[in-house]
């Protein structure tokens, strides 16, 4: 066991510091133009895409290295890439599963976001149980006509193209009729509308297909081998999502900290109430735990082990953690958590302070779609449950009308 | 960045769980409980033969000069068994007091008996108060003279040796039989604890040289041990709950095909290894003298305390009635993590020390800057 940073790691953890403190935004980006500006000055300093292979435009990090990007740049609060699902998803599906023509026409442009990706998966009668969608590709004369709907679609309003998992035949069992494509957003017949959330911002859309025309060599991988290729896509961006996490979190909690001193509950400041230490005790204690198994997960990266199914142990922890913290916040600002706009002294970003928007607001409402995005926590615990501790699986309508 | 352990530190820990598995296993755990000692001073004597209690003790003295991931290693184990005997307050406790503590010549006449399994310590701590604070202390000890009232001392009756923490951090030592002390068992709900009040009344006690320095380590030590055998109770909850709701039919099928006992076996395991990246954390901090190590010590002992309630609570949950009953074995260990649960700081007492060290590293942190 040994949990410090090798001089080596610590050095470059300097010099990616130094980058991101003169180059990071000083005021949050705000048109889509900004945001490209900011992925392209990121691709240029090599922080995109870092796990990529060299073959393709990486760099073939180690996941020390993009763990230490990734903390370095929820350090100072700096905004993402704007192609997170490309890079992350897209792109490695592409790279493990793509023919060397996809491959050509399509990774580079990734990288750069010259092409935004999004990913269309969930519908609305196929959430959870995704394999039950019913959008379907019907092949006629080289290329398969699509209709059908998606939803929660993240970043469809500015996605140039979209990875599609579509029926392609009907008769067979569902998991086994699911169809991987590459579909232009941009192609008649496609219709984007936004989705306005509860948080008042509209960062998903749903997505109308009716008589897509997708050419025949936008088909990854063989026909009825989509389901398997959305469960094993392998992704090379790895290592610093948990650390990332947590170092957000301990800069959210900083700055709780320094608000509590400034706001008054029940006739003094809430940072001299016993009470409200111990919650924002609790809250720094559960946030170094997530830290402690991010390095746990690092050390099993960096031996080149990859989590499991396990990784669902880390996104119920998480999820269940960012929800049950605004919760907490919110208790200790009162009134004043509600509050869109905040004199800069309570604020959860002051004036001057470099990065991201957000408010404590926002935060609160944003938390509830950690529990649900990417498998809600029931979806993780019957996972847990079957895959790692091998409990039995459940009896399930489905099953039974297939048997 | 390595947080797994060597062959050395896995080979240990199997030879406790093998040891432990054999020597002290449920069925033997209840024929001690019903004795007044409350263990089996054989197997604490093989336990030493194997140099279990030597593990923290270094070489010169006859220990295994081991560090504190070894020794939460070897508590996880006693957990997981509910071991009953003064491990925790012999070794954890008293030898960590007196090798810090200690002269060198009461280093020599100690350290090797503890680590062989012949001699058995406890240290009064507590009184009035459970909470592991200094300030809070009244006991006077003074010209070689104790006074005073400790409360919640572990294996006191049988101690060979009891070690005292004064007013300020002051510390003596009083060998078994000492004219001027009392030691009055108290019962509690757990069987296999032997805890007792322990008055003092101008005892004549051996002073200990070391202070309060050396009492902080022992306590963030405690903490730290605490939650390794919290870790270890929740860790064999959670194991066999998730076998019984394989095997248990209900409806006409395995109660863990239930979504409702399913998701309380997955949120065990999300709390088990949440607890264990506390604790190991916590037990490589304080041996590599990381910057952060007492902070370390208070989430872990924050963190786990509740963690292990509430796996240990679910797991009488989701075997229903006969998890109730005292034929069960599972009331070892929910009474074990309830045990430590709120010995040497609970959630809350740990809590706030997080909140008031965080802010001092904090601040710390802001005053280098300036200098820099």
């Amino acid at each position: 066991m040994d949990l410090r940073y090798t001089p080596e790691d610590e050095k470059f953890r300097a010099e990616v510091r130094a980058w991101f403190e003169a180059n990071v935004p000083r005021k949050p980006l705000q048109t889509l133009e900004e945001r490209r500006a900011w992925h392209r000055k990121l691709y240029e300093a090599g922080f995109v895409g870092m796990g990529w292979p060299k073959e393709y435009g990486g760099r073939d990090a180690r996941p020390m290295e993009q763990a230490i990007v990734a903390e370095e740049m929820a350090r100072v609060g700096a905004p993402g890439t704007i192609n997170g699902l490309g890079i992350s998803i897209c792109g490695p599906t592409l790279i493990a599963h793509g023919t060397e023509w996809q491959k050509q026409r399509y990774l580079k442009n990734i990288l750069t976001a010259d092409e935004i990706w999004c990913q269309l998966y969930s519908e609305p009668n196929a959430g959870s149980d995704l394999a039950s969608l019913k959008t379907s590709a019907v092949k006629e004369n080289g290329h398969f006509v699509v209709n059908g709907q998606k939803v929660w679609t993240s970043g469809g309003m500015i996605a140039d193209l979209g990875i599609l998992l579509a029926r392609t035949d009907p008769t067979v069992p569902k998991h086994q009729g699911i169809s991987y494509f590459v579909m232009d957003m941009h192609a008649p017949g496609v219709d984007v509308r936004p989705i306005k959330q509860i948080t008042g911002s509209q960062e998903f859309c749903e997505v109308f297909m009716t008589n897509v025309k997708i050419p025949a060599e936008n088909l990854i991988g063989e026909l009825g081998q989509g389901w398997r290729l959305a469960q094993t896509t392998l992704g090379f961006e790895r290592g610093g999502n948990t650390l990332s996490r947590a170092t957000r979190a301990r800069g959210n909690l900083n700055r709780l900290i320094e608000v509590a001193q400034r706001v008054d509950r029940n006739g003094r400041p809430a940072a001299e109430d016993p009470a409200i230490r111990r919650k924002i005790g609790r809250m720094l204690a559960e946030t170094e735990v997530l830290r402690y198994t991010g390095l746990r997960i690092l050390s099993k990266l960096e031996k080149g082990q990859r989590p499991g199914p396990e990784s669902s142990v880390d996104k119920l922890y998480y999820s269940e953690m960012d929800k049950r913290h605004q919760e907490l916040m919110q208790e200790i600002l009162g009134p004043y958590g509600q509050l869109e706009d905040l004199p800069p002294e309570l604020a959860l970003r002051g004036e001057n302070q470099e990065g991201l928007d957000g408010s404590w607001a926002y935060n609160f409402l944003w938390a509830r779609a950690g529990t649900i995005y990417a498998g809600s926590s029931q979806i993780q615990k019957n996972i847990i449950g079957e895959r790692v501790l091998g409990l039995p699986r459940e009896v399930r309508a489905d099953r039974l009308s297939r048997e | 960045m390595d947080f797994d352990f060597s062959q050395d530190q896995v080979a240990l820990r199997d030879l406790a769980r093998e040891f432990l598995g054999r020597e002290a296993a449920i069925p033997k755990l209840r024929a001690v409980v019903e004795t007044p000692e409350g263990y089996d001073r054989d197997v604490w004597r093989r336990m030493g033969e194997l140099g279990l209690q030597g593990i923290p003790i270094a070489e010169q003295y006859g220990g295994m000069g081991m560090g504190m991931v070894e020794l939460a290693l070897v508590m996880e184990e006693i957990g997981r068994h509910a071991y009953a005997g003064p491990f925790f307050s012999t070794v954890v406790l008293a030898a960590s007091l007196i090798e810090a503590a200690g002269s060198e010549e009461q280093k020599r006449r100690w350290l090797p008996k503890i680590a062989s399994g012949d001699l058995t310590a406890t240290v009064a701590f507590a009184e009035r108060d459970p909470a592991p604070d200094v300030d809070l202390l009244r006991t006077t000890i003074a010209g070689g003279r104790v006074n005073g009232e400790k409360r919640f001392v572990p294996h006191a009756a049988t101690a060979d040796l009891i070690l005292v923490v004064g007013e300020g951090g002051t510390l003596a030592a009083l060998e078994k039989g000492v004219s001027g002390v009392s030691v009055e068992p108290v019962e509690t709900m757990d069987p296999a604890q032997r805890d007792a009040t322990v008055r003092f009344d101008g005892a004549a006690g051996e002073v200990l040289p070391g202070g309060r320095a050396a009492v902080e380590r022992m306590l963030r030590r405690a903490a730290v041990a605490a939650s390794a055998e919290m870790l270890g109770a929740a860790r064999r909850s959670m194991q066999m709950s998730v076998d019984y709701s394989k095997t248990r039919e209900q409806f006409g099928q395995p109660i863990g095909s239930f979504q409702a006992v399913k998701h309380m076996c997955a949120e065990m395991l999300d709390e088990v290894e949440h607890s264990y990246a506390a604790t190991y954390y916590a037990a490589w901090a304080l041996d590599a003298g990381a910057p952060d190590a007492d902070l370390a010590a208070s989430v872990a002992k924050s963190f786990v305390s509740e963690s292990a309630r509430k796996v240990c609570g679910d797991a009488i949950q989701v075997h229903g009635g006969i998890g109730f009953t005292w034929e069960f074995d599972l009331h070892f260990f929910f009474k074990r993590a309830k045990h430590h649960e709120v010995r040497w700081g609970d959630a809350d007492y740990h809590r706030e020390r997080v909140y008031q060290l965080w802010t001092a590293q904090q601040e710390a942190e802001k005053k280098e800057l300036v200098h820099a």
